[in-house]
């Protein structure tokens, strides 16, 4: 594997990471918005 | 030398790249999540006078929340109408029905008579309640009806829908005051409304453990709801069931069998799933053509599960023709 196809790799990585984090960040919120899971959700 | 140099290279993603990347990425999943999927644009129509004529805030009471938004169609030569009332969400203390303005719209661009109507919200200086609130909406339908007709559109059947609260409301007026409706009651359709109240099924609240605590909190919370005094003593006997009945929309389904489509979330933590089950067991019991929707992933927003969404939406839609074809 080059140098180059490493750098690649890891910035894949990186990539999808960043993603499902994203994903992950917008679940949690809507969650905790519109009575979902997180901390019970009991807010309406 | 040489090996040092290299493996300094092979670490050296620049760190300010690597941020950049995790940065956009991070974005992107943001956006996926965020922008509603393409097939739910077609469920909510922005409102313009190409669609038809809002009638806005009719009254139908004295109170004043007592009004109803009236969407009619532009094609307004036919001979009769279906109607569809849609009842806001909000838990009974707040919402309004202009917040439902864009599904209203989608059933007038089908071309049904839409109509949202508002009822009295419960707060510390008020005594409304679930029961309040659906004689208010028993109250309103014959004159959102009489509307209709006056405006040159007669009515020849209904459907009653909502959302969480709403939805309650909806299936109430649906089973049990059905039968008393202008026009027959057709078809109810809706999501996460709570239609039973064993306290046992309220374990989210803590109202199913067998301490003073948790039936002083049942009893405080269905009294509220039913808008009548229900004690712990009555709560520890069972004997608050009766009283919770006028409201518990699952105990009228055989009164008035009306074909139904309803979603509920199973990790609900404002209206419990396992209070949903009676409901779907009454459905059944009765012989009711319905759909029920578990949304395994998702809450009272039913936020998680897009694929059944869409299922339970064209449910909805399969129901009306089947049900309320517009001729």
């Amino acid at each position: 594997m080059t140098l180059t196809q490493k750098r690649l790799a890891i910035l894949l990585i990186i990539a999808v990471i960043g993603f499902v984090l994203g994903r992950l960040a917008v679940r949690a919120a809507m969650n905790l918005l519109i009575g979902g899971t997180l901390f019970g959700g009991n807010f309406l | 030398m040489n090996k040092t140099v290299k493996e300094k290279k092979v670490k050296a993603v620049p760190v300010w790249m690597g941020i950049l990347v995790f940065l956009l990425a991070f974005g992107a999943g943001i956006a996926s999540k965020s922008i509603a999927p393409g097939w739910m644009k077609q469920y909510n129509v922005a409102w313009s006078d190409a669609i038809g004529t809002l009638k806005a805030d009719l009254p139908y009471g004295d109170g004043e929340a007592n009004r109803f938004d009236l969407y009619l169609p532009a094609d307004s030569g036919k001979g009769s109408y279906g109607l569809v009332v849609y009842l806001h969400a909000g838990g009974f203390t707040s919402g309004d029905k202009a917040g439902d303005r864009d599904t209203l719209a989608w059933l007038c661009s089908k071309g049904y008579v839409a109509a949202g109507i508002n009822y009295t919200l419960r707060t510390e200086a008020n005594s409304a309640s679930v029961l309040t609130q659906s004689n208010e909406i028993k109250a309103a339908i014959p004159q959102v009806v009489a509307a209709a007709e006056a405006a040159g559109y007669p009515i020849d059947k209904m459907t009653v829908a909502g959302g969480s609260a709403g939805h309650a409301l909806a299936m109430i007026y649906a089973y049990r005051d059905g039968k008393d409706a202008p026009v027959p009651v057709v078809f109810t359709y809706g999501a996460v409304g709570p239609s039973s109240f064993y306290r046992e099924d309220w374990g989210i609240f803590g109202l199913d453990q067998d301490t003073e605590e948790s039936r002083v909190a049942a009893a405080g919370l269905f009294s509220a709801m039913a808008g009548v005094e229900i004690t712990a003593d009555e709560i520890a006997d069972g004997s608050y069931l009766e009283k919770m009945r006028p409201i518990a929309a699952a105990e009228w389904v055989a009164s008035n069998p009306v074909p139904t489509v309803v979603g509920y979330g199973i990790h609900d933590r404002v209206q419990p799933f396992l209070a949903s089950l009676p409901l779907k067991a009454a459905l059944e019991e009765n012989n009711v053509d319905f759909q029920y929707f578990e949304f395994p992933h998702s809450g009272h927003g039913l936020q998680n599960d897009n694929a059944i969404s869409r299922q339970w939406m064209e449910a909805i839609e399969e129901y009306l023709s089947r049900y309320m074809p517009v001729k």
